[in-house]
């Protein structure tokens, strides 16, 4: 589903160059969970950006679903995106002015999806908000928020999901619920799951963990280790 | 249709209440401006028009051809042709030189007649006002003629081969404007009788006119379309007369008045431009989340860019259609504020002013919206997992300059002028590096003397010091807002007591003139037995140019000078009358005795020498009753038409003219009441001429007042754009404030405090802000004064206490009253909500 191979990237810091992944390469088959974990500053939301074609390497190549998106311009990565990719972020990320059911709507609508509200209602059913449709993220918790950024990322139905510390800003209590609805998602709808996540609860539960460290020098691919 | 989705949900966040605040405020004031401009525009055209009995006037020695008449029928105008003549009347001995104006029965196109069935009363009841001519047979005439021929009322009269009936006194006629060219009684009749009569040999001396009018209220496009074709079809002995030219004193005066109004209204737009730049920007910082989103699920920078242009688009027709209604209210309102005022309903505004209000919205967007949100689709489709991603934005050096351009654009289409419109824009960029120096400077030394003080102070001015950008662009646009309405304020008084200026309650308001020696003394004493005062009497000789420089002048031909195809009124003075000034030679002294071997000096009005291209040294030759003289051009004068005083094109010294045959004039006010006094006048020095200009008078008069009051809520639309700056200004910080308030009570701040940093905040900025206003405003004016107004420098300490002053409290107050949001949401909502 996803190959990347021996991607590096580099940014410049006040003038300084700084190598943020080295020489890195990894394969995540279709319906396969990936946990992407590390210390803070190892690079792993760069790296799940660089997978999820937001962002491109200094060096080396990815594909999706075969197409490789580094060859590709953004429009081309944009297009990929809205055919394959989801995304959950740890701060949920819901507009503010827009009801739950507008919120998950919105990302149907712009891609012109039939019925996107119908489909909206019926993946908030599904997390168990059926009766706060119509609240704004303000009016709910933290907890029900991530459930609505879920339903929204779910309802775009993604070949594979990213997620960004999707329990960063939640309690562990709440968070367990969260990861529940994700697992139970991905089982049901077949996606992929690339998930970045400092906790070791919801690393262990996907197929596959890859430990970024971070030090004083980027860890190379060799030192890397991949647990499967 | 998605695009207008997202806006009516965005709408909900707040974020785009600002823009399309702004944005409706500078649609409402261009709007407003531009109807009411339009309107009474179209109002002055009306009135004008009646003074011409037309929309357009041709006019000519010879009869006016038919084609001239057949075109402007074709073209679906209306026409009335009409010759003005001096015939002599006769009744059984009486004999009199009459003033005919002969009228087909479709005159006057525009305005009304207005005739008496008694001579000599103002008897309201016997007065009808008519929108014809009188028919064949029927003489209407002026009161005058019926003591001259020993007449009274429904009496015939002899006229060439026929009779003709006096059957009314006529007593005003739309064109019977103040002309000096015919001095007989007037009469008016039909113009098919002058035929009848035979009075008309070839060679008589006839004005010739064709009255065109559209065939609605206003004049309409077939009557400039008329205007254009008539240009290349007239003889040269034939000429336009258009209402502008017809009626110059309340056209300048209409025109000033929209001038400033159109100028205040540019103003009002670059203020609530600046307030939309600075709400857009605060717009594009709450889409950056939104456009990240967009971008991970899948939607391309160029799909961005559209969504944002239909997005624009929906928002410029929203605003811009509010805004025009808001602004057809608002002008509603202007109407209904000086309905008192007004002497005529005004006509309904023509599309034009409509177009300019969309117009000027969509402008808007483009200059001062789009350049702040120009950057999104180009965001970064990482933005959306890291906020740290630097946002590259259009830099504010070109921002700055599509603002400038744009608010040059709205200040040349607007005030019709480069200078005013490059003026306007360096007075803001002045007191824009003012702000940026001396802003500076003293937000730096509060913030040394801050420890000085207490912990109150201490916070705010160090408040002021960090955000000190967000706080020089605040004090910017207060500074900008507060500087605009003093000069509009002293600009306004300033223009306003001119215009009145020239009208003082006892400005004369009647001309009397060709009395006779012998009757002078009579004259004077009629008058001082009524305590009327007058400007003093002028004597006058009539007289010809023969010679310049000892070439003979033929009178005849056709393309010459109209000043040397007619008698001139001559004059003396030994001094240099009131509202002259000399502006080149020297005038004479007042000791030096006139020597009639040599050509006597000569003093002659500037346009005049310019247009016969005479200059300090030239000779003329003067022919009085037969009788010449030689003169000499020894000065230059500039005259003040306007001050309705007697003023003359040709002065000499003292000495020279008084043995000629000499009439006399002078100018004189007299209130309604004693109105009755120019009946006493003219029954018994019938030869005496009268012109009234009581009602062109009262009616500029009207027209200072309504423009006054369009002035004055004009100043106070500016000021609700200087507001709308402020509120843009401070919500820029908002997010920061409210973060810095819900720590500071997190940590057990009282809300007193946080009220107290804010009032202390707010009112050092508004004081700032109007100290650098003083300064702007003062700078401005003082160039303003020396240069458009030529008048000696005088400061305007007022502005130094009354902008400081009032700036704090303005700031202090809207801007607490702004912001109290900050201390009224629980802290916990706004930490979450980070």
């Amino acid at each position: 589903m996803i190959n990347v191979t021996n991607i590096g990237k580099k940014v410049l810091v006040a003038e300084t160059e700084l190598t943020i992944l080295d020489a890195l390469s990894l394969n995540v088959e279709a319906g396969e969970s990936l946990a992407i974990v590390g210390p803070s500053g190892s690079g792993k939301s760069t790296l799940l950006g660089i997978m999820a074609g937001l962002d491109i390497p200094t060096s080396g190549t990815v594909e999706i679903d075969g197409l490789d998106i580094t060859a590709m311009d953004e429009e081309g990565r944009a297009a990929v995106r809205a055919r394959h990719v989801g995304f959950i972020f740890q701060s949920f990320h819901l507009l503010p002015a827009l009801t739950a059911l507008e919120n998950v709507a919105l990302p149907l609508e712009l891609q012109k999806g039939s019925d996107a509200e119908g489909t909206a209602n019926r993946y908030l059913q599904r997390v168990g908000l059926g009766d706060r449709t119509g609240h704004y993220p303000r009016q709910l918790s933290g907890g029900e928020q991530q459930r609505v950024a879920v339903a929204r990322a779910f309802a775009c139905k993604p070949t594979i999901l990213f997620a960004d510390e999707p329990t960063g800003n939640l309690d562990s209590v709440t968070g367990e619920t969260i990861n529940d609805l994700l697992f139970e998602l991905n089982r049901e709808e077949g996606t992929t799951l690339v998930i970045v996540t400092h906790e070791h609860s919801l690393a262990s539960r996907c197929s596959r963990q890859l430990h970024l460290k971070s030090g004083l020098q980027f860890t190379p691919l060799e030192q890397m280790s991949i647990k499967c | 249709m998605l695009a207008l989705r997202i806006l009516l949900r965005n709408w909900r966040g707040g974020q785009l209440r600002l823009v399309l605040g702004a944005l409706v405020l500078a649609v409402a004031v261009v709007t407003s401006v531009s109807l009411l401009a339009d309107r009474v525009e179209k109002a002055l055209i009306n009135e004008s028009s009646s003074f011409l009995a037309a929309d357009l006037v041709i006019e000519g020695n010879a009869r006016i051809a038919k084609k001239l008449v057949d075109r402007a029928q074709a073209i679906g105008l209306r026409t009335a042709s009409m010759m003005t003549f001096s015939s002599v009347v006769y009744h059984a001995d009486a004999m009199h030189l009459a003033s005919i104006k002969a009228v087909e029965s479709s005159y006057p196109l525009r305005g009304a007649v207005r005739h008496s069935g008694i001579a000599f009363s103002d008897d309201q009841t016997a007065i009808q006002t008519v929108r014809s001519g009188p028919p064949l047979g029927e003489a209407w005439a002026d009161a005058r003629l019926l003591p001259l021929l020993n007449i009274a009322l429904g009496d015939f009269i002899e006229f060439g081969d026929i009779r003709l009936k006096v059957s009314r006194v006529l007593i005003e006629e739309p064109d019977s404007g103040g002309s000096f060219s015919l001095i007989g009684a007037r009469i008016l009749m039909h113009v098919d009788d002058v035929e009848t009569a035979g009075v008309l040999l070839p060679g008589s001396r006839v004005k010739h006119r064709l009255l065109v009018a559209a065939t609605g209220d206003t004049g309409s496009h077939e009557v400039a379309k008329y205007r254009d074709w008539a240009e290349s079809n007239l003889t040269i002995h034939q000429k336009l007369i258009t209402p502008d030219q017809a009626q110059a004193r309340i056209a300048d005066t209409i025109d000033s008045g929209r001038r400033f109004l159109l100028l205040a209204g540019s103003v009002g737009v670059v203020l609530a431009g600046i307030a939309l730049a600075l709400a857009s920007h605060q717009f594009a910082l709450g889409e950056r989340l939104q456009v990240g989103l967009y971008k991970s699920w899948g939607l391309s920078g160029g799909g961005i860019r559209r969504l944002y242009m239909a997005y624009i688009l929906a928002i410029g027709l929203l605003g811009s259609a509010m805004g025009v209604v808001v602004g057809a209210v608002v002008q509603e309102l202007l109407v209904w504020l000086v309905r008192d005022w007004m002497p005529i309903d005004l006509p309904q505004a023509g599309l034009r002013p409509w177009f300019t209000g969309m117009a000027t919205g969509f402008l808007c967007l483009l200059g001062f919206m789009l350049p702040a949100i120009w950057h999104l689709p180009d965001l970064s489709a990482m933005s959306v997992l890291r906020q740290d991603i630097p946002v590259k934005t259009m830099s504010t050096a070109l921002r700055c300059v599509l603002g400038v351009l744009t608010s040059g654009l709205l200040l040349f289409w607007y005030s019709r002028s480069l200078i005013i419109a490059i003026a306007m824009i360096a007075a803001f960029a002045a007191i824009a590096v003012a702000a940026m120096g001396v802003g500076l400077s003293l937000l730096w030394l509060g913030k040394l003397m801050a420890q000085y003080l207490g912990s109150i102070w201490r916070l705010a001015l160090a408040n002021l010091w960090r955000r000190r950008l967000q706080s020089l662009i605040q004090v910017l646009g207060f500074a900008g807002a507060i500087a605009l309405l003093m000069i509009m304020t002293v600009i306004r008084t300033s223009l306003i007591d001119d215009l009145q200026l020239q009208f003082d309650e006892d400005t004369p308001n009647h001309f009397v003139y060709n009395v006779a020696s012998y009757e002078l003394a009579e004259v004077e004493a009629l008058i001082d037995q009524r305590s009327l005062e007058t400007s003093g009497w002028f004597s006058m000789v009539r007289a010809r140019i023969r010679q310049i420089n000892g070439e003979d002048i033929d009178a005849e031909q056709p393309d010459s000078h109209r000043s040397l195809q007619r008698e001139l009124n001559l004059s003396w003075s030994s001094s240099v009358p009131d509202n002259n000034t000399i502006t080149s030679g020297d005038w004479w002294r007042s000791a030096a005795a006139p020597n009639r071997e040599e050509p006597a000096p000569l003093s002659i009005e500037e346009d005049l020498a310019a247009e016969l291209g005479l200059e300090i040294g030239d000779r003329m030759m003067f022919s009085v009753g037969g009788l010449n003289f030689e003169a000499l051009v020894a000065n230059t004068r500039s005259v003040n038409w306007d001050d309705m005083t007697p003023n003359f094109y040709f002065l000499f010294p003292e000495g020279v003219l008084e043995d000629y045959p000499r009439t006399h004039m002078t100018s004189i006010y007299i209130p309604p009441a004693d109105k009755l006094i120019l009946n006493d006048l003219l029954r018994n020095y019938p030869t005496l001429q009268v012109i009234e200009l009581d009602k062109i008078i009262e009616r500029v008069r009207t027209i200072v007042a309504q423009v006054t009051r369009g002035l004055e809520v004009m100043t106070l639309l500016i000021l609700a754009c200087g507001i709308l700056v402020m509120f843009s200004a401070v919500s820029l910080s908002m997010s920061e404030r409210l973060q810095e308030s819900a720590i500071l009570r997190t940590i057990g701040s009282s809300q007193r405090l946080i009220l107290g940093v804010q009032w202390i905040e707010f009112t050092c900025l508004g004081i700032l802000a109007g100290l650098l206003a003083a300064l702007g405003a003062e700078t401005a004016l003082l160039l303003i004064q020396h240069y458009l107004l030529e008048l000696p420098l005088t400061g305007h300490a007022w502005l130094w206490l009354v902008g400081p002053s009032s700036g704090g409290l303005l700031v202090g107050l809207l801007g607490v009253g702004y912001s109290r949001k900050t201390v009224l949401l629980p802290p916990l909502e706004v930490l979450r909500g980070l």
